[in-house]
């Protein structure tokens, strides 16, 4: 069994990842008041996105990220012109409602679709460089996944960069807080949901880009995704995407300690109990402010 | 100049407003007084465009206003200090009001804006980088009046701006209400003050159960025995 | 559908089904009939607590999971079939009352997701400690009858339809679907929410229960955490939404279409039906919230309507 201290490197390593995937969601959520499910195949697609680089074009992983991330953006624009801009119409319970049942259809369509095209195996990108290890005291630190949590930080940072001093960013949030309000100073809270679901996506891609250099991905991955990426926004809560990003951490680490403590198919239920019981004890100050 | 005529406007099946004519000129301040319920923030909400009318007709400036998307409202050069504030309570006083001048009217000037913002309020320069939310009653009416404000508007609205706040702070808010509308800013005041607002303001209109009950000069309607009665009643100093 | 023609029309349809063993001799078509109406069964389960009190559970493949695990292991251990059923429908619905104070307290979409991962937890629970396959043993697969199997299934996706049929025009059901609309105002005028919610989740998890030990009477092997998978879940949901949400036709007609593509699309192009139904999910929650059921009403509506006015003419 791998001792305790390296475990909790892993899983350091991986909760960066949790984060990442976490904060497109928790944007969405937050912005739209839309849970959109399908987030953990979104990650999926920016996976596929990747590997089809690397695998016909050679473009490495990391570099692809510079194709994957504004790939995604537009095709977040879609989605939300064709499917969860309908949504947003709705009051606010309905509209919860219906997100979920529309994310859960797409999230059927777009794995069917992904098993269609890439089959149902489990791929990952293998670079020259997907062997090489730090050994740091002892303990191994993988450095393609070092280089994906340090750019899942890096992509956190930027994205709360950019809703603290963009124009639209700022927009973003004034939207997410009051949207009537923000009518009222005439912002086009249409297009401020637009843009929060556009850059949503656009993390969910990077996340999958990353998620398949350090690990792997199949079809079938997105709703372990969207759960783990649920447990975190219930743990860190709505509205900072730095907050969101520890919580990403803080989960892989509890995934890693009770690994060791309960064995590894035990990793799972540790985050989702926790996810139940916190979710219960705060059904309703979770996610309003 | 705005017009509005012959308003109606609903929730549901319910009618809140059963046509309200009114106007407000170039330079005017006017004030829109009535009991609980009448009717007074419904009829903000449709000017600024939350809530379409269901009949009659909204004009600003000699154009149609109500098939204008709320969002476009503040850049026609209406702004609106709405009830109970809608601060952004999470973001800071200063993102607060960079965000009233959000709209591209507003861009060019909006340092200028600022800047003056901060001299009729200058516990706000203080507290800039402070979130909104830790702020006072009296601190966040001031922040959502500079908000609205830093749209330089032509058309200010302000809902009941004078709630909840201590009767000295009250006169200095309408105080710089005053100064605002010398500047030649016009603006329509819904308010529960009664005496306050009708000091303050050129004419006023009464609003009862969603329809107009009177209108006239300030001065008319202080003196009028009927509006002492109904409204000044046991307040009356 | 009037009350007593479509009680007249669910008898009949029921002594149709129950002529075919009889009359068919293929187990293709036997097998076919099973899965419809084991989709029945489930879909008109997850209706009760989704469709008319409102609450929709993403966890419902638990309830059919513990019904299986349960029945499975009391049925090879000896017992009569129809009391491990019953066992297993018992330990899904005791399952159910435990969590159900605390998953109540979740509203709308955080119900959902909550049930969400509460399947889950059941799920990898169930396959780290069963990893092992489930496979009959070999006396109980030679006296294996298919016929006996179908029966089953016949009868419980009646008695499924008879339970939603009669929850439809109950007070129960009534009180049920004020708690959908708007539960505070049902709270309000004097509607126990929480008691009629749990009320909903056991009829609903018990129902669900039996199917999943029906599921372990039918199947020759499986893997322990297979009834546990989301996709149980997933399928009364689609099947549900697709017939009619709320309505005691919607769910019979979505199964037999739903596994009619299914079984069909599924010879050609595998996982090709989960797209189209994906698809089709959506467009029937953006564009017609009712389902076939209300695109059926709506052409019969217009039909009439034509009938009608050709016969002034
Ligand atoms: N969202 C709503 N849904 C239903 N009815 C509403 C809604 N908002 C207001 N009303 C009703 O419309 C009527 C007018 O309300 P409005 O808020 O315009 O009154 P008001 O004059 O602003 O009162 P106040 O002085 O209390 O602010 C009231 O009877 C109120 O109950
Ligand atoms: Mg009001």
């Amino acid at each position: 069994m791998t001792p305790l201290f390296q475990q909790l490197v892993l899983g350091l390593l991986i909760g960066g990842l949790y984060g990442l995937a976490a904060a497109g969601l928790s944007l969405v959520f937050g912005v739209l008041k839309v849970l959109n499910v399908a987030h953990g195949q979104l990650i999926m697609l920016g996976g596929y996105g990747a590997f089809w680089l690397f695998a016909l074009r050679g473009l490495d992983p990391f570099a692809s990220l510079a194709v994957v991330i504004p790939a995604a953006l537009v095709a977040g624009g879609v989605l939300y012109w064709t499917l969860f801009g309908w949504v947003v119409r709705a009051p606010e319970e309905t509209r919860v409602k219906n997100s979920l049942l529309i994310g859960f259809g797409l999230a059927l369509a777009l794995e069917a679709a992904a098993v269609r095209l890439w089959t149902a195996d489990e791929r990952s990108v293998t670079t020259g460089y997907a062997g090489a290890v730090l050994t740091v005291a002892g303990l191994a630190v993988p450095v393609v996944r070092l280089a994906s949590l340090a750019l899942a930080l890096a992509l956190c940072g930027g994205l709360h960069l950019v809703l603290a001093r963009w124009r639209w960013g700022r927009a973003i949030r004034a939207t997410a807080e009051d949207w009537e309000a923000a009518l009222m100073t005439g912002i086009d809270v249409r297009r401020a949901y637009l843009l929060a679901f556009a850059l949503g996506t656009a993390l969910a891609g990077a996340a999958g880009t990353l998620v398949s250099v350090g690990y792997s991905i199949s079809p079938s991955i997105g709703l372990e995704w969207t759960l783990k990426a649920l447990i975190v926004v219930v743990l860190a809560g709505l509205g900072s995407m730095l907050g969101t990003f520890v919580g990403g951490l803080v989960l892989g680490l509890a995934e890693a300690v009770s690994a060791t403590v309960f064995g590894g198919p035990y990793r799972e239920v540790v985050g989702l109990v926790v996810f139940f019981v916190v979710l219960v004890a705060r059904p309703r100050g979770l996610f309003v402010r | 100049m705005l017009e509005v005529r012959g308003v109606e406007a609903a929730y549901g099946p319910f009618l809140a407003l059963s046509g309200v004519t009114l106007t407000a000129r170039p330079g005017e301040i006017v004030a829109l007084l009535g009991p609980n319920g009448a009717g007074k923030t419904t009829l903000i909400r449709c000017i600024t465009g939350l809530l379409r009318p269901r009949a009659g007709g909204i004009r600003w400036e000699d154009a149609p206003l109500d098939r204008v998307p709320a969002h476009a409202i503040v850049e026609r050069g209406i702004a609106v200090v709405p009830e109970g504030r809608r601060l952004f309570g999470a973001m800071t006083v200063e993102e607060n009001l960079e965000l009233g001048a959000f709209v591209p009217r507003a861009r060019p000037q909006r340092a200028a804006r600022l800047e003056h913002v901060y001299t009729i309020f200058p516990m706000l320069r203080e507290r800039r980088r402070q979130i909104t939310r830790a702020l006072s009653g009296g601190q966040q009416q001031m922040v959502a009046i500079g908000r609205a404000l830093m749209a330089g508007p032509k058309l200010l609205l302000l809902d009941e701006p004078s709630l909840g706040l201590a009767p000295r702070l009250v006169e200095s808010i309408f105080d710089v209400l005053r100064e605002i509308n010398r500047s030649g800013v016009s603006i329509l005041l819904v308010e529960q003050n009664v005496q306050a607002a009708l000091t303050l303001s050129h004419r006023a209109y009464l609003l009862e159960a969603g329809r107009v009950a009177g209108e006239g000069s300030a001065a008319a309607l202080l003196d009028d025995p009927r509006v002492r009665r109904a409204y000044l009643g046991p307040l009356a100093r | 559908m009037t009350g007593r023609r479509s009680r007249a029309l669910g008898l009949a349809t029921a002594a149709a089904l129950a002529t075919v063993p009889l009359v068919v001799r293929r187990d293709d078509v036997l097998n076919f009939l099973f899965l419809v109406l084991l989709s029945v069964t489930l879909a008109e389960s997850w209706n009760i607590v989704a469709g008319y009190a409102g609450q929709v559970n993403l966890g419902h493949a638990a309830f059919f999971g513990l019904g299986a695990l349960t029945t499975r292991a009391l049925w090879i251990a000896g017992a009569p079939v129809l009391g491990a059923m019953v066992a297993g429908a018992a330990v899904a619905v005791g399952f159910a009352l435990l969590i159900g104070a605390a998953a109540f307290r979740l509203r709308g979409a955080y119900f959902a997701i909550g049930t969400l991962a509460l399947g889950e937890i059941l799920r990898i629970t169930v396959g780290n400690v069963r990893a092992e396959i489930s496979t009959l043993p070999a006396a109980t697969i030679a006296g294996y009858r298919l016929a006996h199997r179908y029966y089953l299934a016949l009868a419980l996706a009646a008695a499924a339809v008879a339970v939603v049929a009669a929850l439809g025009g109950s007070r129960l059901g009534l009180g049920m679907r004020a708690i959908r609309e708007d539960e505070e105002a049902a709270e309000a005028s004097g509607v126990g929410a929480l008691r009629l919610k749990l009320l909903a989740l056991a009829l609903s998890t018990a129902l669900a229960g039996l199917a999943g030990g029906l599921f372990a009477y039918y199947h020759i092997s499986y893997y322990p955490a297979h009834p546990f998978s989301p996709t149980w879940t997933f399928d009364a949901l689609l099947i549900t939404f697709i017939g009619g949400v709320g309505t005691v036709h919607g769910p019979v007609l979505g199964a037999v279409f739903y596994v009619f593509l299914k079984e069909y699309l599924a010879i050609r192009w595998v996982d090709f039906h989960l797209l189209i139904f994906g698809l089709l999910f959506v467009a029937i929650v953006l564009l017609l919230p009712g389902g076939l059921v209300e695109a059926a009403a709506r052409l019969g509506a217009l039909a009439r309507a034509r009938v009608l006015t050709a016969i002034r003419k």
